[in-house]
């Protein structure tokens, strides 16, 4: 069956902070993932899909089963390491980045993978069979209603995500494989919070809601239309804002090694943290990283004010020490106000 | 898969860890350290970067998800099935032997790795008894855990077995917190340039801790040392010897670390810092209660005694000094021998369910006394027609946190509120931690790495026709899975006109509020049911957004009769609803009323007595309830008492709760 041709990511209407999060996100994977809140129906998985779809192929090792990277030797899987140092060429294939779902249901062995049953049935021997993690590796992995994943499985998703890694202890395997994806979880407020414990490990969090605009939502519905009618024909129409986006984004994937920061930009980051009473210290750090991914997709190679303001926005509401029952406290205009 | 892992000499700050896990790695016999503090503050990083500085030793790592044959060790079906040996496929016990265990998340181990973990700590050495393998061998190792305590506590057995415990905190210090920053992003943009920067500190660090383990055997202890120690311990209220021993050694190692033979006093108050606090008498944050439910403490009996089997004569007199010490302070039943903390929690069963307190107190110190402003307004509006002249306060009551736990009545409360830890789980959810043989049943959850080992030892005797292995009925294993769960509530509130007039109602949402914030942290699932009128509303049903029910309760409208059975009633559907769904759930009914009911008159039954033969259907079916009974006046009718004779509950009553201050007015700012 051909699959019918995807919504484009820049016919998608409003919804600003979740496309820059996940654009970032693509930039610069060291971001740890975007959690996205908010109800039903806000083209939350539209957007991821339409991101994966716009992004250029890229090469990948032909056979691999997760996917290696074969210009990243620091991060290649056991066996295309192993191929590699007897002295085997790697073959490559261009494929494109895929959108990778996990379901509520999944189990935790389909999840971190698991001995393969036929394969010990026929052979008496042992392997490794390969779970969804396998399958994210350098992929976007989708968690719709991250918040209804059995708390064993959330466990298990973000130590992977932290890490890039997949270790399998478990059912007779002894494994361990590279997993760095891009999490993507989404989640609706009302049906239960995260662990704060683990709703940290995100790197960038957005809350998405339903367009109240109605100039807004009737763009929203034209575009829609427009493109069940004629796939094809809407691609072609926004092909050209397409290119520009993908342009954008690799060249902002080019220039973020030569992303600089000054000592200034850094105490700004630590104050606003210690004034916030944030957690640790993986918020400083995001912020840093997001603000200099955000500079490189301004086309900038200096990170300023701005880009740390709008970090600000995107790493720390989530990560506010909650006082249970009250709404999350980011305050917005102190972060303004150390800024001046 | 080989990773990069940040060099230890390179993380800045956290002296405190830092100094904990270097006395290790220089004296194993300081026995472990379990680093504890809030999320982000380098305790895995630290962990896994020990491996550097040692002289070959690895981090093992313990996996929360490990399950028992990678853990303890099983027989290699893939050898059996081919070969016909029977062979040991080691785990990560026999792994760790010589080496560092690190359990990151330790606090959310699984039971049986946790008793696992205990029994080789407590005698060196690992025994693999099963599937026709029977060998032992040794498994000496560090330990190292890790934890949040936000995420739960931890078993005390487990937390004594730790010679040290460190707080981590984060650093409040602006040009530390950029140096952590400059570093990490130093490390990420390139790893390997950055470990050849830190080369030089990694091997003078790694230096230290070898000349200070060539040290170690000169450096002696004397009578002083010995007596300063035990008199630290005792003024600590430790109970047993192991807090002076981990003093006496981590003494040992720092000074072995500072080059002299002789521990010196600093060096002792040093250790005492890290040896004592979690074994002082309230222990400290960390602590869980002893696991509930039958089916726990019997494997903690099982697992004690397999210890005792296992254990060797030949094994160190450190251990000998432990059981001695142990033995002579407790008596000899069970589980408890071996360990002074979990026998003293033991003492008080009551002390069981919902554990010491502090954590909770000390966070909510930080959150400027737990105050939460939402709670005010609703307590104003239910106020609103109320004298002002009691223990009430307009506007900024609210209600200490941590005092629900320290409360005998809250203890009564929360001891109903279910089990609020693993469970077998029944249906195909949960982690897979173990098997058992599959017996008659039909099976839907085949454990099929325990089936395989099995069936290995037969194959050679069995047709196989054209697969690799034959397998028989009798080889079935099923998959035995835990599951975390936190308890489940329901409310069934009295919102009646009697409720509304005086001010009860507001004593009530805030005593029940208080109650949903205790829940709010241990993640309990929570519903709500009110009556009024002539009927009972399910206002919430059994959600995990206590923020919701939260919601609900401040806008609780009240007002009209009391149709108490009707509430009841509807609490009972509810609940057999959910056990039907969830068989493995354990709702505990919280009815806030008075005991009145009134409303129409059936033919010849009373609006009480129709509420009485609700209460005993619940108390029949065993349904966890309790009754917050909220009848105040000179003369009391004690309805709540008849009640409960049907419901088999517990009664508390707003005295109790006022009494022990939870009910106690802090006058806010406004």
């Amino acid at each position: 069956m051909e699959q019918k041709k995807g919504y484009c990511f820049t016919a998608i209407v409003g919804q600003e902070d979740m496309k820059t999060a996940l654009i970032l996100n693509v930039i610069n994977p060291g971001l740890g993932g975007v959690l996205i809140r908010g109800e039903k129906g806000t083209a939350k998985s539209t957007a991821v899909r339409a991101l994966a779809e716009l992004l250029p192929l890229r090469e990948e090792v032909k056979g691999c089963r997760f996917g290696c990277d074969p210009a990243d030797e620091a991060h290649l899987c056991d066996e295309c390491r192993e191929r590699l140092e007897k002295g085997e060429e790697l073959e490559t294939v261009y494929r494109p980045m895929r959108v990778i779902d996990l379901p509520v249901s999944a189990t935790e062995d389909r999840v971190v993978g698991t001995l393969d049953m036929e394969y010990a049935i026929r052979t008496g021997r042992k392997k490794f069979e390969e779970g969804i993690l396998a399958r994210a590796n350098r992929n976007i992995l989708y968690v719709d209603e991250i918040n209804l994943l059995d708390d064993h499985v959330v466990d298990v998703l973000l130590d992977s995500a932290a890490m890039g890694v997949n270790t399998v202890e478990r059912e007779g395997v002894s494994y361990s494989h590279p997993a760095a994806f891009i999490l993507a979880g989404t989640m609706n407020p009302e049906e239960g919070d995260l662990r704060p414990q683990l709703i940290d490990r995100f790197g960038l969090s957005v809350t998405v809601a339903g367009e109240h605009d109605v100039r807004r939502r009737v763009e929203v519905l034209r575009n829609r239309l427009k493109y069940e009618n004629d796939p094809e024909g809407f691609a072609k129409e926004y092909e050209p804002k397409q290119q520009e986006l993908r342009e954008r984004i690799l060249a902002a994937q080019k220039r973020l090694s030569r992303v600089v920061y000054s000592q200034e930009i850094m105490e700004l980051i630590a104050r606003i943290c210690i004034q916030l009473e944030v957690d640790g210290h993986r918020a400083d750090i995001m912020m840093l990283k997001t603000a200099m991914t955000l500079a490189s997709y301004n086309g900038k190679t200096r990170v300023e004010k701005e880009e740390v303001m709008q970090a600000a926005c995107l790493v720390l509401p989530h990560r506010m020490r909650r006082k249970p029952f009250e709404e999350a406290g980011f305050d917005l205009s102190l972060v303004e106000e150390m800024m001046n | 898969m080989k990773r990069v892992v940040f060099p230890f000499a390179a993380v800045p700050g956290q002296e405190k860890a830092k100094n904990a896990l270097l006395w290790n790695l220089v004296n194993p016999k300081v026995g472990g350290v379990l680093l504890s503090g809030e999320k982000g503050t380098a305790k895995s990083t630290l962990a896994r970067g020990l491996a550097v500085i040692t002289d070959g030793q690895k981090v093992v790592e313990l996996p929360l998800n490990v399950t028992e044959d990678r853990l303890v060790g099983a027989v290699d079906f893939s050898r059996a099935l081919l070969d016909g040996q029977s062979v040991l496929e080691p785990g990560i016990l026999m792994e760790a032997d010589g080496n560092i265990l690190y359990a990151d998340e330790v606090n959310l181990l699984s039971d049986f790795a946790v008793n696992a973990l205990l029994e080789a700590a407590a005698s060196g050495r690992n025994v693999v008894e099963r599937e026709g393998i029977s060998c032992a061998h040794d498994s000496r190792f560090v330990l190292i855990g890790s934890m949040n305590p936000e995420e739960g506590k931890l078993r005390p057995q487990l937390l004594d077995r730790f010679g040290l415990y460190v707080e981590v905190e984060g650093e409040k210090d602006v040009s530390m917190r950029v140096e952590i920053m400059r570093r990490r992003l130093q490390f990420e943009q390139d790893p390997q340039g950055f470990l050849r920067r830190w080369e030089g500190e990694t091997l003078r660090l790694k230096k230290k801790v070898l000349k200070a383990r060539e040290l170690l055997p000169e450096v002696s202890v004397t009578e002083n040392v010995r007596n300063l120690a035990a008199s630290l311990a005792a003024d600590a209220g430790c109970c047993g010897h192991r807090g002076e021993i981990a003093v006496v050694e981590a003494a040992r190692a720092a000074a072995a670390l500072g080059g002299r033979k002789l521990p010196n006093t600093e060096d002792i108050r040093e250790a005492a810092k890290y040896a004592l606090a979690h074994r002082a008498g309230g222990c400290p944050s960390v602590v869980s209660p002893v696991s509930p439910g039958n089916d726990d403490s019997e494997k903690d009996g099982e697992q004690e005694e397999n210890a005792g089997k296992s254990r060797s004569p030949e094994d160190g007199a450190k251990e000998q000094d432990q059981e001695l010490s142990s033995e002579s302070g407790q008596g000899e039943n069970g589980a408890d021998t071996q360990n002074p903390a979990a026998s003293e929690t033991g003492k008080n069963p009551e002390d069981g369910r919902n554990g010491p307190g502090q954590e909770e107190e000390s966070k909510a110190q930080r959150n400027g006394s737990g105050k939460a402003s939402g709670w005010n307004d609703s307590a104003d509006r239910a106020g609103e027609a109320m004298d002002d002249d009691g223990d009430l306060q307009e506007g900024g009551e609210t209600f200490l946190i941590p005092r629900w736990q320290e409360a005998a009545a809250v203890r009564k409360i929360c001891q109903g509120s279910g089990r609020r830890n693993l469970i077998r789980s029944k249906d195909r959810q949960g982690r897979y931690v173990r098997y058992r043989p599959a017996g008659e049943e039909k099976i839907s959850d085949l454990a099929f790495d325990a089936t395989l080992r099995a069936a290995a030892p037969f194959q050679n005797v069995r047709d196989k026709r054209d697969c690799a292995v034959a397998i028989r009925r009798g080889d079935m294993r099923i998959k035995i899975r835990e599951k975390r769960t936190g308890g489940c509530i329901l409310f069934v509130v009295d919102a009646s006109a009697s409720m509304g007039a005086n001010r009860r109602m507001r004593e009530v949402k805030a005593a029940v509020l208080s109650l949903l914030n205790f829940s709010y942290q241990k993640r309990d699932r929570v519903g709500m049911i009110a009556f009024r009128k002539d009927r009972a509303e399910l206002l919430l049903g059994i959600t995990r957004s206590v923020e919701l029910a939260q919601k609900k309760l401040e806008n609780l409208p009240t007002g009209g009769k009391t149709p108490l059975a009707a509430g009841l009633n509807l609490a009972f559907e509810v609940v057999m609803g959910l056990k039907t769904r969830e068989p493995e759930a354990d709702p505990v009914i919280v009815l806030v009323s008075d005991g009145r009911a009134s409303g129409k008159k059936e033919k010849n039954s009373s609006p009480f007595a129709e509420a009485l033969r609700v209460a005993e259907r619940i108390g029949n079916r065993k349904i966890r309830a309790v009754i917050l009974d909220t009848e105040s006046g000179f003369i009391k009718f004690h309805l709540c008492d008849r009640l409960n004779e049907k419901m088999r509950g517990t009664v508390v009553t707003m005295e109790e709760l006022r009494a022990e201050g939870i009910v106690e007015a802090v006058r806010g700012s406004g």
